[in-house]
C-alpha cells in the first residue's frame, strides 16, 4: 500500500538557508507518526511546507510532497486551497492566538465550512466528538472566554470540520498544563481510533510522543536521523542525537517521592522507591 | 467609565444636539442683520451681543458649531478612508507599491502639516461661494491628513498578516476574500476608529486656524474659524463675551480627548 503522505523536501529561508535538507518522511493512513526535534530545527517548517504556506514566511521549498499520489508542490494556489482544511487539517501550537479575537466560535466553524462549500449543519456532534459543550450558547462566545485547553479542543474540532484523512499537529500540547496535555493526547488517540484520521504529531516533548505515536522520526540538523516504531526507537536508539534526547527526559526526583511516601505512610521503606542499582549502592558497606 | 469620560460625553452630546437644528431655537438666522443694533453688548435679546454687521452672535455661534462639527468628522472620514486604501494596499501589495506609497507618506509627514495646509489653501481660489469654501476646506483637510493614519494602517495590516489566526485561516483553506472580509477587516476596524477619533479634534483646530486667517469657510456662513476672526480687533478684554467661541472650541477639543480612550482602548488584540 502506498503511503498517505510521502515527503522529501529541502527548505531555505532567505536568512536561514538549509533549514531542511532532503528531509524524508512517510505517513500511512490511520497512523500517528511523531516528529521530534529541538526547537528551531524546522519542525513547524515541515507543516508549513506540506500546507504550501511557506510563502507567507518567505521560505522556499524544493523536492516533492506526495499526498494521496499527488505532488502538492506542483499544484497551483487554487488547487492547493482545496487541499488545505479539506484533506489536511492543522492543529496549531497556540490555540488562543490562532482564533480571531473578534469572531465568535460559531463564525469560525461556519467560515471553515464555507471555505470548502460544506453543507450547513448542526455543530453539536462535532463539539461532542472533542468533548466540548454541545449547546448553542457555547458557540456564541468569543474566543477570549475559552480556557487554553478548551481552545485547543476547539481548534481540533475546526481541523475536523471536513474530516480530513490527515491532521498536522504542530506542538499542540506545548502551551498546555500537564493535565490538559494528557486530556488532549487522549482526544487525539480517540479520534485516531474512532475516525481513522492519520496524524503527523510534531513535538519536542518525548513523553507525549511515546504515549501517542505509533512511529517516531527524529529530526536533527534538517534531516530525519532515525525513524522507526516508537518502542524500538525509545528502547534501542541508534543515533547519538536520539540517545541525547532520551537521556534528557526529566524524571521525577527520588527525594520528593520519598518525602511524599513518608508523609503518606510512616513505615515507608526508602528502598522501595529507588532504582535497584541505586538502592544496592546505598546499602553496600564499602563505597 | 470614569466620571471625566462621562462628563465629556455629556458635554459633546449637549453641544451636538444644540447644533443639530439651530433653525428651531436660535433667535435669528446666521445672516440676519439687525442694523439698528450693530455692535450691541449682551442683552436679553442678544445673549452674546451682535457683531459689527448687527448679526446675533449666539445664532452665528450655534450655526458655526454645526458647520465645524460636521466638517471635521467628514474630513476625518475622508482621510481615514484614504489612509485605509493607501496603507492597506501598500501592506498587501508589498514590493514597489509599498516603497512608493510609504515614501510618499513619509514625505507628507516630514512637511509641517499646518503650513502645508495654509499654502495649499492659499494656492486655491479664495473668492468662492460659502458652499465651495466648505467643500475645499473639507477636501484639503481630508487629503492632507492621510499620511499619519496610513502608516498606522500599514503597520496593523502587516502585523495581522503575520498573525497566527490569519495563518490558521489560510491553513483551513479560506480564500483571499474570506480572509479579508472575516479576519482582516474586523480587526482593522478598531484601529481605524481610533485614527478617526484622533483626527476629529485635530481637524476642528485646523479649520479654526484656517478660518481665523480667512482661508477657511467663507462669510456669511459661520464656522468657529471665521467667528474667531472677531478677536483680531483685540478688544477681548473689554468685551469678554467674545471669548465664548474660544471656550466652546477648547471644551469640544478637550472633551474629544477625554472621550477617546474609551473608543481607542486596546481591543483584545494580541
Amino acid at each position: 500500500m502506498s503511503p498517505l503522505l510521502k515527503i522529501n523536501i529541502s527548505v531555505d529561508y532567505p536568512r536561514n538557508p538549509g533549514v531542511l535538507q532532503s528531509l524524508t518522511l512517510e505517513a500511512h493512513a490511520g497512523e500517528i507518526i511523531g516528529l521530534v526535534g529541538r526547537s528551531g530545527e524546522g519542525k513547524s517548517t515541515v507543516t508549513m511546507a506540506i500546507l504550501g504556506l511557506l510563502g507567507y514566511k518567505g521560505g522556499k521549498c524544493a523536492g516533492e510532497i506526495l499526498f494521496q499520489g499527488r505532488n502538492l508542490l506542483e499544484l497551483n494556489q487554487r488547487e492547493m486551497r482545496c487541499v488545505r482544511g479539506k484533506e489536511i487539517g492543522l492543529v496549531p501550537q497556540s490555540p488562543l492566538a490562532a482564533l480571531n479575537p473578534n469572531l465568535r466560535l460559531r463564525a469560525h466553524l461556519e467560515e471553515a465550512r464555507r471555505a470548502h462549500d460544506g453543507e450547513k449543519r448542526d455543530w453539536a456532534g462535532l463539539m461532542e466528538s472533542v468533548s466540548l459543550p454541545s449547546e448553542a450558547a457555547f458557540l456564541d462566545q468569543l474566543p477570549r472566554n475559552l480556557s487554553v485547553g478548551m481552545a485547543q479542543r476547539f481548534m481540533i474540532a475546526m481541523a475536523m470540520v471536513h474530516r480530513p484523512p490527515l491532521l498536522l499537529a504542530d506542538e499542540p500540547t506545548s502551551a498546555l498544563d500537564m493535565i490538559t496535555q494528557a486530556e488532549i493526547l487522549k482526544l487525539f488517540a480517540r479520534l485516531n481510533r474512532e475516525q481513522g484520521v492519520a496524524m503527523l504529531y510534531i513535538s519536542h516533548d518525548l513523553a507525549s510522543v511515546a504515549s501517542l505515536c505509533h512511529r517516531v522520526a527524529i529530526l536533527h540538523q534538517g534531516k530525519v536521523v532515525e525513524c522507526g516504531a516508537t518502542g524500538d526507537v525509545f528502547q534501542n536508539p541508534q543515533h547519538a542525537f536520539t540517545r541525547q534526547l532520551i537521556a534528557a527526559i526529566p524524571q521525577p526526583p527520588q527525594s520528593s517521592l520519598v518525602a511524599m511516601g513518608k508523609a503518606l505512610r510512616p513505615d515507608w521503606n526508602e528502598a522501595e522507591t529507588m532504582a535497584p542499582e541505586q538502592a544496592a549502592s546505598e546499602h553496600s558497606p564499602v563505597l | 467609565m470614569t466620571l471625566l469620560r462621562r462628563g465629556a460625553i455629556g458635554v459633546l452630546m449637549v453641544i451636538a444636539s444644540a447644533a443639530v437644528a439651530p433653525e428651531l431655537w436660535t433667535p435669528a438666522h446666521y445672516a440676519t442683520q439687525f442694523r439698528e443694533a450693530a455692535d450691541a453688548e449682551p442683552s436679553g435679546r442678544f445673549p452674546l451681543g451682535t457683531d459689527r454687521l448687527g448679526r446675533d452672535r449666539l445664532s452665528r455661534l450655534v450655526y458655526g458649531t454645526r458647520v465645524s462639527l460636521l466638517l471635521a468628522p467628514a474630513a476625518a472620514l475622508l482621510s481615514c478612508g484614504a489612509a485605509a486604501l493607501m496603507g492597506g494596499s501598500a501592506a498587501v501589495a508589498g514590493g514597489l507599491t509599498e516603497t512608493g506609497i510609504m515614501a510618499l507618506a513619509d514625505l507628507c509627514l516630514s512637511l509641517p502639516w499646518l503650513f502645508l495646509l495654509l499654502t495649499m489653501r492659499a494656492l486655491l481660489p479664495l473668492n468662492v461661494s460659502p458652499q465651495t469654501s466648505i467643500a475645499l476646506t473639507f477636501l484639503l483637510l481630508g487629503v492632507l491628513g492621510w499620511a499619519g493614519p496610513a502608516r498606522v494602517i500599514f503597520a496593523t495590516v502587516r502585523k495581522l498578516q503575520s498573525s497566527d489566526f490569519i495563518l490558521q485561516a489560510h491553513a483551513a483553506g479560506l480564500g483571499p476574500r474570506q480572509v479579508f472580509l472575516r479576519h482582516l477587516t474586523p480587526n482593522l476596524a478598531p484601529v481605524l476608529l481610533a485614527q478617526f477619533c484622533v483626527a476629529v479634534p485635530l481637524y476642528v483646530l485646523a479649520e479654526a486656524t484656517l478660518g481665523m486667517l480667512g482661508l477657511g469657510v467663507a462669510e456669511p456662513l459661520p464656522s468657529w474659524g471665521n467667528i474667531l476672526r472677531e478677536l483680531e480687533s483685540g478688544n477681548a478684554l473689554s468685551q469678554p463675551w467674545l471669548l465664548v467661541p474660544v471656550v466652546l472650541l477648547a471644551l469640544v477639543v478637550a472633551s474629544f480627548q477625554a472621550v477617546m480612550p474609551a473608543q481607542t482602548g486596546e481591543k483584545d488584540y494580541a
